[in-house]
Formats: C-alpha cells, sequence, structure tokens
C-alpha cells in the first residue's frame, strides 16, 4: 500500500498525474507538445484534453528535472519544432509512477467492492 | 549578463515552441475541412492566454533564487505601476509614518541612547548631596566649602572636578557679547578625558586666588570670535573688562556643561556668609560601582550634616545631560508609533481590498499550475517593494523631519542637539521598521488573498466572498479608531494644558511692555553708586525715547528666569519657619510700568533715596500672611537673621502677587526695595528696564538698544525684547509639546477617516446589488443610509470603546507634562470620543449617501 500523502493539494495531485500520463505518452517514441496532447486526447478517447497552460509547464518541469530531452528538430514541413523525448531517468520516474498508480488504483477498486466478509472474531 | 542573455534565448526558443503548437493545430483543423477564419478562432481558443501559458511555464524553468527574485520584482513593480493611484497612496502614507518615526528615533537616539561622547563614558557620574530640609538649596550638588574639604579624599572615583556655570561679557573681539561660561576646577576636562585641540588645559596654580587670569575657548567661540586662528593660545582678551590670556582651545563638539562657550579656572575663595553650590564629576573608578561611591559619597559629608540633613547621590552624567527631556522624547515617539501603526493598518487595509478584487486573478493563475507559496511570494514581494520604496521616500522624509524639529523646538530646550543628525543608524532604523512592518502588515492580506479554492473565486463574484475579509478590515479600521483616540486624547489634554497655562493670571500687564537686561560687571562698575549712575542715566534715557509713557527698573524680573528669594524677619511678630519670599528690587515708577496693582499706601518714589529711611513694599499675600486684620502699612521687616537698628525696613505699600518665576507656579508672595536703597552689587549687576509704550512694544526696541549704546558703548545687551515674547518663551516647550502631538494626531485623525471611508465605502460597492434590490423593493433614501451607516457604527463603537481603556491606560503618562489638568480629565474624553465620531460619520456619510442615489436598475443589471 501507499504511503498516504498529507498535505497534497489538489493541483500537485493534478500535476502527479499530468506528469506521468506525459511519461507515458513518450514511451512510444519522440514527440512535439501539440502531437503529445494530442495524443493524451485520442488514447483517453477524448476524456482527458490537456490545456496548454498545464502542458507546457508540465513538460518544461520533467526536462528541468532530466525526465525527458527536447531537441529542435524541423518537421517533414520543414517547420522548426521542439521535440521531447524520454531519457533513462524518465523511464525510470515511469516505471515508479506507474507501480504506484497501479497501487492507487487497486486500493480504489478494493474501497469500492464489497466488502469482504470478516476474518477474525 | 550573462544569466539575463540565455533567459532571453529561452524565451524566445518557448515562444517559438508555442507558435508552432498553435500553427500545428490550425493546421490540422483546416486539413479536417474548417475554413481557415474559423480554424485560427478555434485553435487560439483552445490554446487559452498565450501570456499566461508563457508566465506559467517560465516558472518551471525556476533558476537560482536571486532570478526567481528579480521576476517577483519585475512582476511587483509592473503591478503596482498598473494601478497608480493606489500605489501612490499607500507608498505616501507609509513614507510619512516611516519618515516621523525615523525623525523621531532619530532625536531619540542621538540624546537618550547613544553615549556622550567622551571616553567610557558609562563611568561618569554626577556627585551630589541633596539637602531636603533646607529652604534656600532646591538643586542639589556640592557645596564650595564641602568641595575644598573632600577632593582630594574620593577613593571610588579616579578623577573628580567641579564647575559653576555662569556668564561673562567678550569685548574687544567684535561687538561686545555676553557668553555662557563654566568656572572649572583643574582636571575637569581630563575626568571627561578630552584634551584640548590647542594649548593646554588648567592647572593647580590656576585655580590660585590672585592668579593670572586665565581662559579656554570652545571651538564655536574660536572660529566665529579669533578667525580660528591658532596663534590665539597666549593672546590676551577681555572679559568682563579684565584681560585674560588665552591658555587653550577645546576641539570641536566638545561641549561640558552643554551650553558653555568658554571655560575659566574656579577660584573658591570661602566665606562664612556664602554658600556656592558647585557641580561635581567624577569618573567612577574600575570595579568600584554607584552604591560604593554613595557610601563614600555619604561617609565624606559628616561635616555637612552637622549643619543640616544631606542625602548623597551618585547619577550617571547622562541621565542628568539630558535629565527632563526623556519623558517628553519618549512620548513623542510612543506618539508618532501609534501613526506609524495606524499608516500602516491602512496600507493593509487598502492591499486586503486589493487583494480581494484580484482574487479572481489569483485563482485563475493558481488553477493554472501557479502554487500558493509562489502567489503568496508574489504578494508579498508587490508589498515589500511597497515599504521599502516607502522606506527609501521616508529617509527623505525623515531629513527633513528632523530639521523642522530642531527649528521649531524651543531654543536649547533639546541637549545634545550638536549630536543629532540622520546617520546611518538612524537609516538602518527606517529600513528595519519599513521591512518588519511591510513583513508583518504584507503578508496578512497575500495570504487572506490566495487561500480560497479555484472553484468558489470562479463562481462567485467578489460581493459573495468578502465575508472573512470585511472582517479583518473592520479589525484594523476599528484598531485605527482606537489608536486615533489615544494620540487625539493626548493631544487635547496638551492643548488644554497650554490653554490653560495661557489663561494664568500673571498680576501684571505684559501687553505694551519692552523689555531690555543687561548684567553689569563688577570690573567695569565697581560700587553700588556706580552702577546705580549707570542704571539712572539708562532710565533717564528711556524715558526721552518718543512713544515711552513710563520707564523703570527691576532687578529680577517677573519670569525673567533669575529670583532671589529668602526669608524675613518682622518686628514684634514670629512667622512660621521656611517661610521664604522672593526680593526683588525696583526703581520708583515700576508698579504703574508693569501695570501691577497698588492695594494700600504707595508706590516708591525718588524720595526713597540712599540717604533717607529704608523702605519696602510687600505684596497682599505678605500683608495677610504676617499681618492678618491689621494695616501692614508702618510695620516693619528686615532682610537680617539679627537686625540691628539700622536694619529695620518700613512699609510703606501693599501691592498684588505677581507670578515671579514661572506661569505655571502659583503667584508668589514679595517683598520689594527700592534700588536706591540696595548696597550690594550683587543685587544690582543684573538688571531689567521695563518700559511701557504708548503703541507697539516692539517698535521701541531700536531706541533703547541706542540708549544703552549711549551710555556704555561696551555693554552687550543680555537680552531685549517685548515682555508679551517674553512671557510666550517660558510657555514655548509646553507650545511645542501641544503642536507637535497635535500634529500627529491630525495625521491619525486623517489617515483613520480614510480608512473608514475606504471600508465604508467599499462594503456600499460590494452590496450595490443588494442595495439596488431593497430599492426596486420599496426602500427609501433613509433606510439605505441607515443600512450603511449601521456598518459605520459596527467600526465605530468597538473603536471608540476600545480607544477610550487605551487613553485611560496610556495618558498617564504625560501627567509631568499637564498643566492643572488631569490626564483622565472626563470632559477632554468626551469632547475627542464625539470629535472622532463626528469625522467618522461624515468620512462614512460620502459612501452612504452614494449607495443612496443606487439606481436599482443599472444595481441589478451590472450586479
Amino acid at each position: 500500500m501507499a504511503k498516504p500523502q498529507r498535505g497534497l493539494s489538489r493541483i500537485e495531485l493534478l500535476q502527479g498525474t499530468l506528469d506521468l500520463i506525459v511519461l507515458q505518452t513518450l514511451r512510444w517514441g519522440p514527440r512535439h507538445g501539440y502531437g503529445i496532447a494530442q495524443m493524451i486526447r485520442a488514447s483517453s478517447r477524448d476524456v482527458l484534453q490537456v490545456d496548454t497552460g498545464s502542458l507546457y509547464p508540465a513538460l518544461h518541469r520533467l526536462e528541468k528535472s532530466g525526465a525527458i530531452a527536447a531537441e529542435w528538430e524541423t518537421s517533414e514541413n520543414r517547420q522548426r519544432v521542439r521535440v521531447y523525448r524520454l531519457t533513462a531517468a524518465g523511464r525510470k520516474q515511469l516505471d515508479a509512477e506507474r507501480s504506484r498508480w497501479e497501487q492507487l488504483s487497486e486500493a480504489m477498486a478494493g474501497i469500492f467492492a464489497p466488502p469482504a466478509p470478516e476474518a477474525e472474531a | 549578463m550573462i544569466a539575463r542573455w540565455r533567459r532571453d534565448h529561452r524565451d524566445r526558443e518557448l515562444d517559438e515552441e508555442l507558435h508552432s503548437h498553435m500553427r500545428m493545430a490550425i493546421e490540422e483543423r483546416v486539413a479536417r475541412g474548417e475554413r481557415r477564419e474559423d480554424a485560427e478562432r478555434a485553435a487560439r481558443r483552445e490554446f487559452g492566454n498565450l501570456g499566461v501559458v508563457k508566465e506559467l511555464t517560465r516558472e518551471m524553468w525556476g533558476g537560482g533564487w536571486f532570478e526567481r527574485l528579480a521576476q517577483d520584482v519585475r512582476y511587483g513593480v509592473r503591478t503596482l505601476r498598473r494601478s497608480p493611484a493606489f500605489t501612490i497612496v499607500a507608498l505616501s502614507t507609509l513614507a510619512l509614518g516611516i519618515g516621523a518615526t525615523t525623525a523621531m528615533f532619530t532625536v531619540v537616539h542621538a540624546v537618550l541612547l547613544r553615549p556622550l561622547p567622551y571616553p567610557r563614558s558609562d563611568r561618569l557620574m554626577r556627585l551630589a548631596y541633596d539637602y531636603p530640609k533646607s529652604p534656600f538649596i532646591t538643586e542639589g550638588g556640592i557645596t564650595d566649602r564641602q568641595w575644598v574639604d573632600t577632593r582630594s579624599r574620593y577613593r571610588t572615583f579616579t578623577r573628580v572636578a567641579a564647575m559653576t556655570p555662569g556668564l561673562v561679557t567678550l569685548t574687544n573681539a567684535g561687538d561686545p557679547v555676553r557668553l555662557q561660561e563654566a568656572s572649572v576646577a583643574a582636571g575637569l576636562f581630563e575626568t571627561l578625558g578630552i584634551a584640548p585641540a590647542l594649548g593646554r588645559t588648567f592647572g593647580p596654580d590656576d585655580e590660585r586666588i590672585g592668579a593670572e587670569p586665565v581662559v579656554i575657548l570652545g571651538d564655536a567661540l574660536w572660529r566665529e570670535r579669533f578667525g580660528a586662528d591658532s596663534t590665539v593660545v597666549g593672546r590676551a582678551i577681555t572679559l568682563d573688562g579684565v584681560r585674560h590670556t588665552v591658555l587653550g582651545v577645546m576641539p570641536q563638539r566638545f561641549a561640558y556643561p552643554l551650553d558653555a562657550r568658554l571655560w575659566r579656572p574656579l577660584r573658591i575663595k570661602l566665606s562664612p556668609n556664602r554658600l556656592q553650590m558647585l557641580s561635581v564629576i567624577g569618573r567612577l573608578r574600575d570595579g568600584a560601582t554607584r552604591a560604593e561611591a554613595v557610601a563614600e559619597l555619604d561617609a565624606l559629608a559628616t561635616a555637612e550634616r552637622a549643619r543640616d540633613s544631606v542625602i548623597a547621590r551618585v547619577t550617571p552624567l547622562k541621565d542628568t545631560v539630558v535629565g527632563d527631556v526623556t519623558r517628553s522624547l519618549l512620548v513623542f515617539a510612543g506618539a508618532v508609533g501609534l501613526v506609524l501603526l495606524i499608516a500602516c493598518a491602512n496600507v493593509a487595509n487598502l492591499l486586503l481590498m486589493r487583494a480581494t478584487t484580484r482574487r479572481r486573478e489569483m485563482a485563475v493563475r493558481s488553477a493554472l499550475g501557479a502554487g500558493r507559496r509562489r502567489l503568496v511570494r508574489q504578494l508579498v514581494t508587490e508589498s515589500a517593494l511597497l515599504w521599502i520604496g516607502a522606506g527609501i521616500a521616508g529617509a527623505g522624509v525623515a531629513m527633513a523631519g528632523v530639521r523642522a524639529l530642531l527649528a521649531l523646538a524651543p531654543a536649547g530646550r533639546i541637549p545634545r542637539h550638536g549630536e543629532i543628525g540622520v546617520d546611518t543608524v538612524a537609516m538602518g532604523f527606517a529600513l528595519g521598521v519599513s521591512l518588519g512592518t511591510g513583513l508583518i502588515f504584507g503578508l496578512i492580506p497575500a495570504i487572506r488573498g490566495t487561500g480560497s479554492s479555484v472553484r468558489d473565486a470562479l463562481a462567485a463574484t467578489a460581493r459573495t466572498m468578502s465575508g472573512r475579509d470585511g472582517r479583518l478590515r473592520g479589525a484594523l479600521v476599528v484598531a485605527e479608531i482606537a489608536l486615533a483616540l489615544v494620540l487625539l486624547t493626548g493631544a487635547a489634554l496638551m492643548v488644554e494644558s497650554f490653554v490653560r497655562l495661557r489663561r494664568v493670571e500673571l498680576g501684571f500687564r505684559p501687553a505694551g511692555l519692552a523689555l531690555l537686561t543687561v548684567d553689569l560687571p563688577d570690573a567695569t562698575y565697581a560700587s553700588a553708586a556706580a552702577m546705580q549712575a549707570a542704571h539712572q542715566a539708562v532710565l533717564d534715557r528711556l524715558g526721552r525715547i518718543p512713544g515711552v509713557a513710563l520707564a523703570s527698573a527691576v532687578n529680577f524680573v517677573p519670569l525673567g528666569g533669575a529670583m532671589v528669594r529668602g526669608d524675613i524677619k518682622v518686628d514684634g511678630r514670629t512667622i512660621p519657619p521656611g517661610y521664604l519670599v522672593t526680593k526683588p528690587s525696583v526703581s520708583p515708577g515700576y508698579f504703574r510700568t508693569m501695570g501691577i496693582g497698588i492695594r494700600l499706601g504707595r508706590e516708591f518714589t525718588a524720595q526713597d533715596a540712599s540717604s533717607s529711611s529704608p523702605v519696602v513694599i510687600v505684596s497682599q499675600s505678605v500683608a495677610r500672611q504676617i499681618w492678618p486684620g491689621m494695616n501692614p502699612i508702618g510695620q516693619r521687616i528686615s532682610n537680617k537673621d539679627v537686625p540691628g537698628p539700622g536694619d529695620w525696613l518700613t512699609v510703606v505699600g501693599v501691592v498684588d502677587d505677581v507670578g515671579q518665576t514661572s506661569i505655571d507656579a502659583h503667584r508668589e508672595p514679595a517683598i520689594y526695595q527700592p534700588i536706591q536703597q540696595v548696597t550690594q552689587t550683587f543685587f544690582l549687576g543684573h538688571m531689567s528696564f521695563v518700559v511701557r509704550a504708548v503703541g507697539d512694544p516692539a517698535l521701541l526696541l531700536p531706541a533703547m538698544r541706542r540708549a544703552l549704546r549711549d551710555v556704555d558703548p561696551n555693554q552687550p545687551i543680555g537680552s531685549i525684547g517685548t515682555m508679551e515674547s517674553a512671557v510666550s518663551a517660558t510657555v514655548a516647550e509646553p507650545l511645542f509639546q501641544a503642536r507637535l502631538i497635535g500634529a500627529f494626531s491630525v495625521v491619525a485623525l486623517v489617515l483613520a477617516a480614510i480608512g473608514i471611508y475606504g471600508v465604508v465605502a467599499y462594503s456600499v460597492a460590494e452590496r450595490t446589488h443588494e442595495i439596488g434590490i431593497r430599492v426596486a423593493l420599496g426602500a427609501g433614501r433613509a433606510d439605505v443610509v441607515r443600512m450603511v451607516l449601521r456598518r459605520l457604527v459596527v467600526l465605530l463603537v468597538p473603536g471608540v470603546a476600545l480607544g477610550v481603556i487605551g487613553a485611560l491606560a496610556t495618558t498617564r503618562v504625560l501627567s509631568s507634562l499637564l498643566f492643572e489638568i488631569r490626564p483622565n480629565d472626563p470632559a477632554t474624553l468626551i469632547g475627542v470620543a464625539v470629535l472622532l465620531a463626528a469625522v467618522a460619520t461624515v468620512a462614512g456619510m460620502m459612501p452612504a449617501r452614494r449607495a443612496s442615489r443606487v439606481d436599482p436598475l443599472v444595481a441589478l443589471r451590472t450586479g
């Protein structure tokens, strides 16, 4: 069971989740910001729409922490775009956060599941 | 520089990145078949505010704390510039508060806190005996007899030195001038630890009676009168008509006693009939305590104790130097501190209101990812900018303030004023005060302004969310009202006290009188006859000046700062022991000139000459005290303890009592003798000439100067002016105190009024919608005004109640500064509370009237 995080504000919780989503998206290969937004939207079947005011701060925060790296590339229609890719550290962070997330969702599932019969008297 | 360049580069890259995002979004929409304009509009809407996104992203770059601070400061300056009205009001309010506080601190620091400018000055003590039972010795000191007996016997002091202040006339060095001097024992300068800038100090030989007259000059006198000439040492100068050799010059800023311009050796000639009181200072030996010094002084007082009861005292020199201004300075400092608190409360209130209106901005920014700490930091930076700006402006205010304070303070009443200046300590104080108050008063609105949840802030309008802040703002205004009330009460007490002081019946009519005082030196006027001849010559010339109705002379003029007091013997009657009377000597016509009423008998005439039988005029209280129910005319009194046949004075008249020594002392009993019958030069040298003018007495002053110069061109004028200005001078200090506290309290009142206005106006603005509904439902104007005023009453009642409690608790410190009024005078308190309530009502009425004119249609539409 994950250690309960005390004093976490809602924003920070969202931030953490967004980081996880971004890292997960980059797992399938380098991508620019717009591409990441589109992919999140598509893979969540339009449920999650990351606005740019959250996405870019998240990208730059992850870049600063070393989880992802960025470089300028020229796109097929010959425009300069900034492309992000996962680093080794990012991969590790992704694994860690994913297992935390899974634990959390398991726990949530447990909470919503019908109560198990009491084992002890 | 490099950091800046790198940042600019990154800024450009971020810009490019975000634009490429936007472009791709548009391209994709176009590719899906949307029209280009629609695609652009949709993409832009989806993207959100480009500036905000950039700002939020930039925040992630972090950087060093310095960079973040620089960023906050830049942003803060920008926000402050965007609302100039707020910034100017807040800045000037704070600058005034901080400036006034710093100015007062500068004075307090220089006068009270900073050590005296002598090496190890904390070891310097004043040695004195108090004579609690003696009617003659009112101020403690050490008698010349005691000094001569014991000066070499102190063990707890490494050095002791005596001095006595005086006045001396300098001639043959520019215009004749009367100067403050001190006669000092050898070793005084060494006791203080100050060496002369030129020449040498006094040695034991200089104290010998009959030794060559010598003098040491003060720096200022040396510059003014001797052109800072270093060859002055060894030259002769003329003091009181006697040639004195200059031994040395003291360094700049040396001032002991405070107003001495030059020093002569103390030459003591003991006399069984006269006592001289000396001021003695000593340097406490290392390891010796004050208590040991007191014990030693006590043990050395055996001879004195045989004559009188004595109490030994050893007081730090600094306390005796700053002495009686301590209380009023601390009162001023307290008052100015209250003003600062009110100013800060006002600005905190402004910040709170601003924070409320900016709450949506804060909520949006926090929804977009800015942490609360970040927002608080931003708001605190903004406040800090305000306070630091105000601190810098306040330092300027302080410099002007200190100058104004010193200029307005009555001359000579602020000790050590030469040492007062806005220095680094004062600057540090200004900065510390601004930072301290800025942090406290800036942090509250910042925390309050950012705490609300996003959904609340976005869903609600400003109208519905100010309950909590409203209470805090209300509390601040309540505090302001209470503080202003305390200050106003203090000011009202001082003003009332001053008015009562001015209303005191002096017993003479100062209007229309002009006054010229001289000190005839014994050296020039060797005998009483010579002095009396000079007096008569001056009086004759004064009487001939056109516009002079009457001219007369008195040796110790009422309120003139000097007075002779003594006991009397009465022929055939005993009087209560310790009964003292003042003893001025006057010329014929004095009582008519002064406007002092003659109750019985006659005034002195030219017939009361030295050769005729000695006469005296007594004041009414003397007559009542000594001859109750009897006719005092023809009775005899004497100044001598054991009067011989020729020592009796016959009473020829009774006059009104006069306030002799000060305006606030009660009118004192007096006996008057004709100056022609006075034989000791001691009672004749100091003489005031009083003239009653037909018109404006000020116009006579030049002619009066000429009259004196005609008689003796070398005789300097001690003082000259109208009697009314002389009377005003005696109340200059209470006037100054009343004015200063009055000024502070007016500022406090204005600030409190602004605070009340702000809070009420804001509550009206918040409730425009509600007011609109009420008006639409039929509420009349009066109802609306009543509703708004209820908000005012909620502030006013606790504010005034707290203020009254505060005033009752604190105005006690004023009691020693007040004349004939008690610090808890109920009429004053009620008056002040009513005044404050009136001002508050006016301040609150303005928004109330505006509220009553609310158009329900407009209010409902815009609310």
